[in-house]
C-alpha cells in the first residue's frame, strides 16, 4: 500500500538527513565526482588542497592523489564510470583540432555554431530543431527537469537504484521524492511505481537501468506511458536512453518516436557513453515542441563549446564508429559475465556498457581489495550494496586483467603466510601482490 | 521613443510581460539577435563578402587563445585519444592554479560553464519574489533576464550622463535587494568605475542594505588601462555578501571554451557549489578546464600584451568615431558605446550586408547608440571603411 503523501513527505524531509558526501555529489554530478575521487580530485569546494600537484601532467589530467600507490608498473584500470574506454576517435579528434582557429568566438559565433549541431540532431530524428534542447551533459537535462517539473507539491517517481542525479536534486530543492524498488530481476519496477505516480511532476525511467543494465522493451515501455497518462495525464515522463547504443536485446527500441507523438514525454541522451565524449559535456533532449518547452525555458545559454559542437557533429557524422563500439562491448560483456559466473556470481541481464553483478558480499570490501590492486569498480548503489557491485566494461585487454584480479579478490587461492583464519574473499583485506 | 524613466518602469514591475528579456534569458546574452530576431543576417552577409564576416559583436578577443593554450587541449586528449571520453578529474589543478593566482584559497573559488553560469546561480540564490535584482540599465542582461523569468523583481538604475554608474542611485535602489549586479566594465556602454569608487559603494552597500549579496563581474578586468584599477577578490573572499565574476571568455580568448569562475567567501562559495548540482565539474568540458589551466600558467606578459593590443585598435576606433562627429563612451573595455545618432537597425543590417557583423540593440539607446567590439587592428581598418559608406560621413564633415 502506498504511502499517504503527507505521511510520505514527512519521511522525506524530516527523516533522511543528507550526509556530507551526499551534498558533495548533488552538487557534482555522481559520475563526476566518483571519477575526480579516483583521480584524486575532491576539487570545486576545495578539497582540492592535498591532491594539487599528484594529478597534472600525467595522461591528460589523470592523477593518483588518494589511491594506494600501485606496484611498480601497473596502469590503474577505471572500470567505475561507465565510461567508453578508447574516447571518441580519430574524426572527433581532429574535427576539434580543426576548431583551434574559432577557440576564441561564442558558440553562436562559430561555423559551424551551436544552432547547427541541434539541426544535425534534429535530422537524424526527422525532429525539428525546436524538438531539441542542448545540455551539458545529460546531467543538465535532468536538473532542468526536476526544476520544470517537480515541486514540493508534485513528486519525483523514480527507481532504487537508478541514475541518481535526479533524486538528489528533487531532494536538495525539498521535493518529494518516491523510490521505487527494482523488481526480483533488478528492472525497473514499472507495476509499483504505477501505483504511486498518481499526482506526480515527473517519472524518471532510466531504460537501460543504471546500475542494473537491465532493459524494457519497446512494448512495456509505451503500455506504462498510456497507463501512466490515463492515472495521471499531467505527469511528464523523462525517459534516460543515456546507454541506448549498447543494448542488443531486439525487444528494445528507442522511445523517441513516443516521445515525438506523446504528450508529456521526453528522451533524453547523451555523447558521454557509446560516442566516448563523456569529458566533453554534451547531452540533449528530444520530444514534442510541449514537451521538451519548459527545458528550453530553463536552459543555460551556449552550454556546449565550440569544440564540442563540431565534435558531436562529426561523431554523429560517423554512425559506423558507435556500431564498432556497441560490438566491441558486446564481446567485452560477454567475456566479462562468463567470467564472473565462472566464479559462481550473477549478473543481471545487461544491456549496458556495464555489468551488475551479485558477489555475495559488500561491494566496499571488493572495491577496496581491487582498486589495491589498480582496478576501479563502481561505488556503493544501496539497497544492493551489502551483495552487488556494479563493473564498467572496459577493453578487452583490461578486462581480462581485472577478471584475474576479480577472481583473486573473491576466490583466493594462495593462503596468507601464518594466518590459517582469512576467509576467503572477505572484505577490507590486503591481497598479496601475484601478477 | 521610450522615455529612460518609463522603461525603468516597465521594467520594474512588468515582469511577467516583458516578452524581450524573458526571451533574452532564454537564449543569452550575447546571442541575442543574431540567431533569433535576425535570422537572415549571415545569409545577408555572406554574398556580400567573399572572405568570412568580420565579427565585431560579441566582445570577443579576435586572436584567440594562443599556441600554448591549444597544445594544453591536444595534450588533454592523452597518448590514446581516449581521455575525451572520461569524465575528468580536472577541476582540481584550475581551483589550484587559479587560487594561486589571485592569492586565495580553492575553498573560494567555484567553477562554471562560462561566467554565465556563475551570473545564474547567483541571481537564483541571492533574489527571490520579494528580494529585488538591481543592476544599471542598460548592462550585460543575463542576471536581469533570469530573475524576470524567475519571476523576481528587476530594478534597473538609469545611468548618468556619461554612461557611467550613478553609484549614488544604485546604491539607493539595493535598500532591501538581494542582489546587485555591478559590471565593471560596464557591458554594453564600456565605461569604468575606478577601485576607489567601487569599494566606497562596496562599503555604502553593505551599511545601507546588509542583507543584499553584490556581484561584481570584473569579465573586461584585463582590458582595463585607467590607473585606478583594481580587483575586488581581496574584499570579496573576506565578505560573504561580496562576489567576483571572472571569464576566460574575453581577454584569455577562450570564449568558444565556456569556462569561467566566481571568487569569494567560503560561505558564498558553498553555496553556488552546492546549487550547481549537476553543475560543477559535471557542466564543465575536460579540454576547456585543461586549457584554462595552461592559460592561467602563462606569463603575465600574455595578457599584459592582449591589452595594449586592444588599447591601440581601441584608439584608432574611438578617434575615427570622435573625428566623424561621434561621440563614443570613455571606454576601459574592448568594444566601444557610439552615438551614431540614428536607429542601430539600420546601421547593423547595412553592415552586415557588407561583411560587418556589430551588436544588436541595447534598450533604451537603440535608436542613437551602437556597440562595435574591437577585432584586430586589420579587421578594424576594414571595419571602418564600412561604417563610413553606411553612415556617409567622411572625416570632419559633420560639426
Amino acid at each position: 500500500m502506498p504511502l499517504t503523501r503527507r505521511g510520505f513527505l514527512e519521511s522525506l524531509t524530516s527523516t533522511r538527513s543528507r550526509s556530507p558526501i551526499g551534498d558533495v555529489i548533488g552538487a557534482r554530478g555522481h559520475e563526476a565526482y566518483w571519477a575526480e575521487q579516483a583521480t584524486g580530485q575532491a576539487g570545486q569546494t576545495g578539497q582540492a588542497g592535498q591532491a594539487g600537484q599528484a594529478s597534472q601532467g600525467r595522461s591528460g589530467g589523470a592523477g593518483r592523489g588518494n589511491r594506494p600507490a600501485l606496484p611498480e608498473g601497473v596502469e590503474a584500470i577505471r572500470i567505475s564510470s561507465n565510461e567508453n574506454p578508447l574516447g571518441p576517435g580519430k574524426a572527433v579528434l581532429d574535427a576539434i583540432v580543426g576548431k583551434f582557429p574559432e577557440a576564441g568566438r561564442y558558440p553562436f559565433n562559430s561555423t559551424p555554431s551551436d544552432a547547427k549541431l541541434v539541426d544535425t540532431i534534429a535530422a537524424l530524428y526527422k525532429a525539428k530543431p525546436e524538438n531539441i534542447v542542448l545540455g551539458a551533459g545529460s546531467q543538465e537535462i535532468l536538473k532542468t527537469a526536476i526544476r520544470a517539473f517537480t515541486s514540493p507539491f508534485r513528486p519525483l517517481v523514480t527507481a532504487a537504484p537508478t541514475f541518481e542525479n535526479c533524486t538528489q536534486i528533487a531532494r536538495r530543492l525539498g521535493h518529494p521524492v518516491y523510490e521505487v524498488k527494482v523488481d526480483s530481476q533488478l528492472r525497473l519496477d514499472l507495476e509499483a511505481m504505477l501505483t504511486v505516480v498518481r499526482g506526480a511532476g515527473l517519472v524518471f525511467l532510466n531504460n537501460p537501468n543504471n546500475p542494473t543494465a537491465t532493459v524494457h522493451g519497446l512494448k512495456t515501455v509505451a503500455d506504462f506511458v498510456q497507463r501512466v497518462r490515463r492515472i495521471s495525464p499531467d505527469t511528464v515522463i523523462l525517459i534516460d536512453e543515456a546507454y541506448h547504443d549498447y543494448v542488443t536485446d531486439p525487444e528494445y527500441q528507442t522511445a523517441v518516436p513516443l516521445a515525438m507523438s506523446e504528450p508529456n514525454v521526453f528522451v533524453a541522451r547523451t555523447f558521454s557513453k557509446a560516442y566516448g565524449m563523456a569529458g566533453m559535456r554534451i547531452g540533449y533532449a528530444i520530444g514534442h515542441t510541449d514537451n521538451v518547452k519548459p527545458l528550453a525555458r530553463l536552459k543555460m545559454p551556449y552550454n556546449i563549446s565550440v569544440f564540442g559542437i563540431q565534435a558531436a557533429i562529426a561523431a554523429l557524422g560517423d554512425p559506423q564508429h558507435v556500431a564498432a563500439e556497441r560490438a566491441r562491448n558486446t564481446e567485452v560483456r560477454a567475456f566479462t559475465v562468463k567470467a564472473f559466473e565462472d566464479l559462481g556470481c550473477k549478473p543481471t541481464a545487461s544491456q549496458g556498457n556495464f555489468i551488475f553483478v551479485d558477489i555475495g558480499q559488500p561491494a566496499r570490501g571488493f572495491r577496496d581489495a581491487c582498486a589495491k590492486q589498480g582496478v576501479m569498480v563502481g561505488r556503493d548503489f544501496p539497497p544492493f550494496e551489502g551483495t552487488h557491485v556494479r563493473v564498467s566494461m572496459g577493453t578487452m585487454a583490461e578486462m581480462r586483467k581485472a577478471t584475474a584480479v576479480f577472481k583473486e579478490v573473491l576466490r583466493p587461492t594462495a593462503p596468507a603466510a601464518g594466518s590459517g583464519s582469512r576467509g576467503g574473499g572477505r572484505p577490507g583485506r590486503a591481497f598479496p601482490f601475484t601478477r | 521613443m521610450l522615455s529612460r524613466r518609463k522603461f525603468v518602469t516597465s521594467m520594474g514591475l512588468g515582469a511577467a510581460g516583458v516578452t524581450g528579456a524573458s526571451w533574452l534569458s532564454a537564449r543569452g546574452r550575447e546571442d541575442a539577435v543574431w540567431s533569433l530576431l535576425e535570422p537572415t543576417l549571415e545569409a545577408q552577409a555572406a554574398p556580400a563578402s567573399a572572405a568570412a564576416p568580420i565579427i565585431l559583436s560579441s566582445n570577443e578577443n579576435p586572436n584567440g587563445p594562443g599556441k600554448a593554450v591549444l597544445d594544453a587541449v591536444r595534450a588533454a586528449f592523452g597518448p590514446a585519444g581516449a581521455e575525451p571520453g572520461r569524465y575528468s578529474g580536472a577541476s582540481g589543478p584550475l581551483i589550484e592554479a587559479l587560487a594561486k593566482q589571485h592569492n586565495v584559497k580553492p575553498e573560494n573559488i567555484v567553477l562554471g560553464c562560462g561566467s554565465t553560469q556563475i551570473l545564474r546561480s547567483a541571481t537564483h540564490l541571492f533574489t527571490a519574489k520579494t528580494k529585488a535584482m538591481v543592476g544599471t540599465i542598460p548592462t550585460y542582461e543575463e542576471c536581469a533576464g533570469y530573475a524576470d523569468m524567475m519571476g523576481h523583481p528587476v530594478r534597473a538604475v538609469p545611468l548618468d550622463a556619461d554612461f557611467n554608474v550613478d553609484l549614488d542611485r544604485l546604491a539607493d535602489a539595493a535598500r532591501g535587494a538581494g542582489l546587485i549586479f555591478f559590471c565593471n566594465p560596464n557591458n554594453p556602454v564600456a565605461t569604468y568605475v575606478g577601485a576607489r569608487a567601487t569599494r566606497e559603494f562596496l562599503f555604502k552597500v553593505n551599511r545601507i542594505s546588509p542583507e543584499t549579496t553584490i556581484l561584481v563581474d570584473e569579465a573586461y578586468f584585463d582590458y582595463v588601462t585607467n590607473p585606478d584599477h583594481a580587483t575586488h577578490i581581496p574584499l570579496a573572499v573576506e565578505d560573504p555578501r561580496i562576489m567576483v565574476a571572472r571569464t576566460f571568455s574575453k581577454a584569455y580568448g577562450m570564449a568558444g571554451l565556456r569556462i569561467g569562475y566566481a571568487v569569494g567567501h567560503p560561505e558564498t562559495i558553498k553555496k553556488m557549489a552546492d546549487w550547481d548540482s549537476g553543475g560543477g565539474t559535471s557542466s564543465l568540458n575536460v579540454l576547456a578546464m585543461q586549457a584554462a589551466t595552461a592559460a592561467v600558467g602563462q606569463d603575465p606578459s600574455v595578457i599584459r600584451a592582449e591589452r595594449a593590443r586592444n588599447a591601440e585598435v581601441r584608439d584608432f576606433a574611438m578617434k575615427w568615431f570622435s573625428d566623424r562627429g561621434m561621440k563614443p563612451t570613455d571606454s576601459q573595455a574592448n568594444f566601444m558605446f557610439v552615438n551614431i545618432g540614428r536607429p542601430v537597425k539600420a546601421f547593423r543590417d547595412a553592415c552586415a550586408a557588407k561583411g560587418v557583423k556589430v551588436a544588436r540593440d541595447f534598450p533604451p539607446f537603440e535608436n542613437t547608440h551602437c556597440r562595435i567590439s574591437f577585432g584586430t587592428m586589420d579587421e578594424m581598418r576594414k571595419a571602418v571603411v564600412v561604417f563610413g559608406e553606411v553612415l556617409g560621413k567622411p572625416a570632419a564633415a559633420v560639426a
